[in-house]
């Protein structure tokens, strides 16, 4: 199946939900509506073959209005056809439906993101920090928190093109 | 003595839950090879129930990725899965190439080639030996340390480094392979079949490695796609999924090989698909040493490329361009992409979203242990304590690629 195949399935079941794409992408990149990015993931699953859920990730754009963004990469292994899917949300309701009960490979991964941008993966099974500790209060790959010790005075970044 | 039947037994599981045990395998245990803690709800010594603690050595590297200039990174990815590095490495840098659009010729693939394939024996070298070890054979593995140890000195020979190895550069290689490192890699390739053999020849049929394996820690395909399993381990479940075949990446399309397959998903099998792909890399390695073509041995990428020394403390423009590349001072196109590789453990994944500046705007790894170990309690549920040890020393879960 070609990829104008699979894109016409989707736009006819997702009309409203599916708010762009972009074919000029390496991967095919759709952005989907944070309250049906579950529908869309259990119809490629279901009816177009994308058995197997590559990876899923969060991105901050502290310069939108919804800046919060989760990224899935889909992979249909039969077509051997990748698919990227985009959703965003605002820091102030950081709510994305679980796929956990799609893809059980999800579970870490959305941990993994809710560590590290605070992204409330609605229905996850055992939403808790991964990787940092569980006492830590706030998510650090946000842009708001730069990697070095803001109150350092003796570095000029300006120097250094940064 | 009061005789329970199946179902009243059933019926007893709160009063049992009194009576389980609760083990803390880890942190640091000699058996897991690595910082992992499982913490297991043991019934005498069959595990009930399973809970992984993860994280004990995140080094935050996305964090760190977002800050420093593309050619920085490489020495990030070195930290990952730490016995399999240049696969890290030349997957960050066919990364940044497909970022920038470079085309590399055959001679920088054909090296790229021979660099991973020897990092996958070594990758597979480690694991299959450690398996034996969990099992109580440690002579396969003192065997194959040896030739472990002469991969590094391949590795020595062409950048300089063993384990951590920064190998090569955006476009290829920092230099070309010495004579020395090519009579060491005919050398080696010369011996290693034989080594390979002797190794076998102990475990592979061994009647009790074979009952200490088979049927111990399975996973059936659907699940292992399920849980998003990559590399052996998939592939032992019977899914013949290779990134190199399927999306060719540094001319592995001009090669035959075998993809081996297992049936059970089950540690015997994930041993032979390794064994299986060590043979598949010897062969791998000898066709490209054989046809190895003319030509650079780097694609000299502008803004990538450093200087050769000798013109950097004579003249002015490459000193200017060395510093600016030094400090990173370049900009990339304003693009996203996914590349990926097949690592040792599996599809290892880069997603790099440039914003056109002189550091990546997000940087994520896929990591293939990180992604398939979320699958250990299922698959030792039921099992012995004894069987988890060698489960997880067969899926080949390294510290450093789970917590990155």
């Amino acid at each position: 199946m070609a990829y104008t195949a699979i894109l016409d399935k989707l736009t006819n079941e997702f009309e409203k939900e599916i708010l762009s794409v972009d074919e000029n992408s390496d991967i095919v990149t759709l952005i989907v509506s944070s309250e049906s990015i579950k529908e869309v993931i259990t119809f490629l699953k279901e009816k177009l073959d994308f058995i197997f859920l590559t990876d899923l990730c969060g991105i901050h754009y502290p310069e939108l209005e919804k800046e919060l963004g989760v990224i899935y990469h889909l992979h249909n292994l039969v077509e051997n056809k990748r698919i990227r899917l985009k959703t965003f949300v605002t820091k102030a309701n950081p709510q994305v439906d679980s796929i956990v009960p799609i893809f059980s490979a999800a579970n870490w991964m959305e941990r993994e993101t809710f560590d590290f941008y605070g992204i409330d993966f609605v229905g996850h099974p055992n939403l808790k920090r991964i990787l940092n500790v569980e006492y830590m209060d706030y998510h650090p790959l946000r842009k708001e928190y730069p990697l070095e010790d803001g109150t350092r005075t003796d570095k000029d970044d300006s120097y250094f093109g940064r | 003595m009061n005789h329970i039947n199946s179902e009243h037994h059933l019926d007893l599981t709160k009063e049992e839950e009194k009576g389980y045990t609760t083990l803390n395998l880890g942190p640091t245990h000699p058996a897991t090879h690595g910082i992992f803690q499982n913490i297991l709800k043991m019934d005498g010594e069959i595990i009930i129930d399973a809970e992984q603690t993860v994280g004990y050595i995140h080094r935050a590297f996305e964090k760190i990725a977002e800050r420093r200039p593309y050619y920085q990174i490489t020495t990030l990815t070195d930290r990952l899965n730490y016995c399999s590095s240049p696969i890290n490495n030349i997957g960050w840098h066919l990364a940044v190439e497909k970022l920038l659009g470079v085309e590399t010729n055959k001679r920088v693939d054909y090296m790229r080639i021979i660099v991973m394939e020897l990092s996958r024996i070594a990758d597979h070298l480690v694991c299959n030996s450690v398996i034996g070890v969990d099992s109580g054979a440690l002579t396969g593995f003192v065997y194959v340390f040896q030739e472990r140890e002469k991969i590094y000195e391949i590795f020595e020979e062409i950048c300089g480094a063993r384990l951590t190895t920064n190998l090569g550069c955006v476009g290829g290689f920092d230099r070309d392979f010495s004579p020395t490192a090519i009579k060491k890699i005919r050398d080696f390739m010369k011996n290693l079949p034989k080594e390979i053999q002797q190794f076998e020849n102990l475990l592979m049929r061994n009647r009790i490695f074979m009952d200490r394996t088979i049927n111990v820690g399975g996973i059936s395909a659907d699940r292992a796609l399920n849980y998003g399993f990559t590399g052996p381990c998939l592939r032992a479940a019977g899914v013949d999924y290779d990134v190199r075949v399927m999306e060719p990446y540094s001319s592995y399309s001009d090669f035959d090989f075998i993809v081996p397959i297992g049936q059970n998903g089950d540690t015997y099998d994930r041993f032979c698909v390794r064994q299986t792909e060590i043979w598949e890399s010897i062969k791998l390695i000898n066709n490209a040493l054989e046809n190895l073509p003319e030509g650079k041995f780097n694609m000299e990428v502008p803004d990538f490329y450093f200087p050769p020394k000798q013109e950097v403390y004579s003249k002015m423009e490459p000193l200017i361009s060395h510093f600016k590349m030094v400090m990173g001072e370049i900009n990339v196109p304003k693009k996203e992409i996914y590349s990926a590789v097949e690592g040792g453990n599996g599809e290892l994944g880069f997603y790099v979203v440039a914003d056109g500046g002189r550091t990546p705007y997000r940087v994520h790894f896929r990591r293939p242990s990180f992604i398939y170990y979320q699958a250990y309690t299922e698959m030792i549920k039921g099992s012995m304590l004894s069987d988890a040890i060698i489960t997880m020393s067969s899926m080949n879960v390294i510290a450093g690629e789970l917590d990155a």
